[in-house]
């Protein structure tokens, strides 16, 4: 089963579109639940977005892809 | 296939991390700078710092680099180990008399009485249309005057290691991090520098460089982000059936000439790349550490890709046209080859 790993929506208030700045682990890499995996920027703030479980990842967006609050950037297999 | 063990960090998070690790191990290690407490510096190379050390050790300072990179090297002569950041290397002026004349030279003055083992960690290069005084690299500026050493990481794993060894150094280390390899998407990113990180602490000799490409052909040196570019223009040679050998000179002081000079021994070919400014900097001196040596292993007349001798352009295309890049690497190649005897 995949669990989609998408942008928090929380992390900052406007519904600003933000950047990722790069994956920090490649395709197919295993992951623990919890790691560090991307980081995304919006208005020069950068903030982290961690596995929502263990297993491996496919990326699905690539770094510096836009993107909205909420959006679908990969996930775990 | 499935890849574990896998540690990526940018080189932001590899210099927190050595920061981090260090300050847990020696009390003497604290850090200063504007905006590197609560933000976590503007390129993201102190975060967490702050949340773990508390404002005692990681402390904000007003916006004065004369008032505390003088103090930290007072606060170096008398036993702590600070971290200072200048925020962007183009700052110096006015910080300059603390840097030149007592960071560097204090040690010596003292007869050796005194140590100064402070890190001055500052951010290079450009690309991202930010002006003229906030684009330098500087690494010639601070090369030169003796009584410094000079750091300057490709990759994340070279930036946690030349951290370690700055913190732990008696003499000041001038750590000049490229904006673009930081992790920072405003910055203009290059992935190849977020690289995987072993989680414990590890120190790399300051003034050891790297073959980081094997080629028998041509000899690219390069440093920080040259590094990056020199090695796509070793991959479009490779298209043309040249191999070109690549060399990350990761320290500029210590230089380690011996393997610029082994390097061009075996490929008889050199080429620098700097973006820095062209004359008086790091692409002359590394050309004359070879043909000082030895003229007799050149098959060709040394060649640079550095920025022009002019004031950094503002404007995205007239900035872009001065920056080095692969292009350029391979036309140097191209008008090498086509100079030398058949």
């Amino acid at each position: 089963m995949a669990t989609d790993i998408t942008i928090p929506t929380d992390l900052w208030e406007e519904d600003e579109d933000c950047v990722i700045t790069g994956w920090l682990v490649d395709d197919g890499a295993a992951v623990e639940e919890g790691a560090l995996v991307a980081e995304i920027m919006t208005a020069k703030v950068q903030y982290e977005v961690h596995a929502p479980a263990a297993g491996s990842v496919r990326i699905t967006e690539e770094a510096d892809a836009v993107v909205a609050k909420g959006a679908v950037i990969g996930r775990i297999e | 296939m499935t890849k574990s063990n896998e540690r990526k960090l940018t080189i932001a998070r590899a210099m927190a991390e050595a920061t981090a690790q260090e300050m847990r191990l020696d009390p003497s290690v604290f850090v200063m700078g504007e905006d590197i407490a609560a933000l976590g510096g503007v390129y993201g190379n102190t975060r967490g710092l702050l949340e773990e050390f508390g404002p005692e050790r990681i402390r904000d300072t007003p916006i004065s680099e004369t008032a505390f990179i003088g103090a930290a090297v007072g606060a170096a002569q008398d036993g702590m180990r600070p971290v200072v950041e200048l925020m962007f290397v183009d700052f110096f002026g006015v910080c300059f008399d603390a840097i030149y004349n007592l960071m560097a030279k204090n040690i010596y003055f003292s007869g050796g009485n005194l140590k100064v083992p402070m890190v001055l960690m500052t951010s290079t290069g450009g690309g991202y249309s930010d002006g003229g005084q906030h684009s330098q690299c500087l690494y010639g500026t601070f090369a030169h005057l003796p009584g410094m050493k000079v750091v300057a990481p490709s990759n994340a794993y070279d930036a946690k290691g030349l951290m370690t060894a700055a913190m732990r150094d008696d003499s000041p280390v001038v750590y000049m991090y490229h904006k673009g390899l930081q992790g920072m998407g405003w910055l203009g990113t290059e992935p190849a520098a977020t690289v995987h990180v072993p989680e414990e602490s590890y120190s790399l000799e300051i003034g050891k460089a790297k073959v980081v490409r094997q080629g028998k052909d041509v000899s690219i040196v390069s440093l920080g982000m040259g590094v990056h570019n020199a090695l796509k223009a070793a991959k479009k040679l490779e298209a043309d059936g040249v191999s070109a050998e690549v060399v990350d000179l990761v320290s500029l002081v210590p230089l380690d000439r011996d393997t610029i000079r082994a390097s061009v021994a075996k490929t008889g070919r050199l080429i620098v790349v700097d973006e820095d400014y062209q004359s008086y900097g790091v692409s002359g001196e590394v050309i004359a550490s070879v043909t000082e040596h030895d003229i007799s292993v050149l098959k060709a007349v040394p060649r640079r890709v550095a920025f022009p001798d002019v004031p950094i352009p503002f404007a995205r295309v007239m900035e872009q046209h001065c920056l080095p890049n692969p292009d350029k690497i391979v036309a140097a190649w191209r008008e090498m080859s086509a100079m030398q005897p058949a």
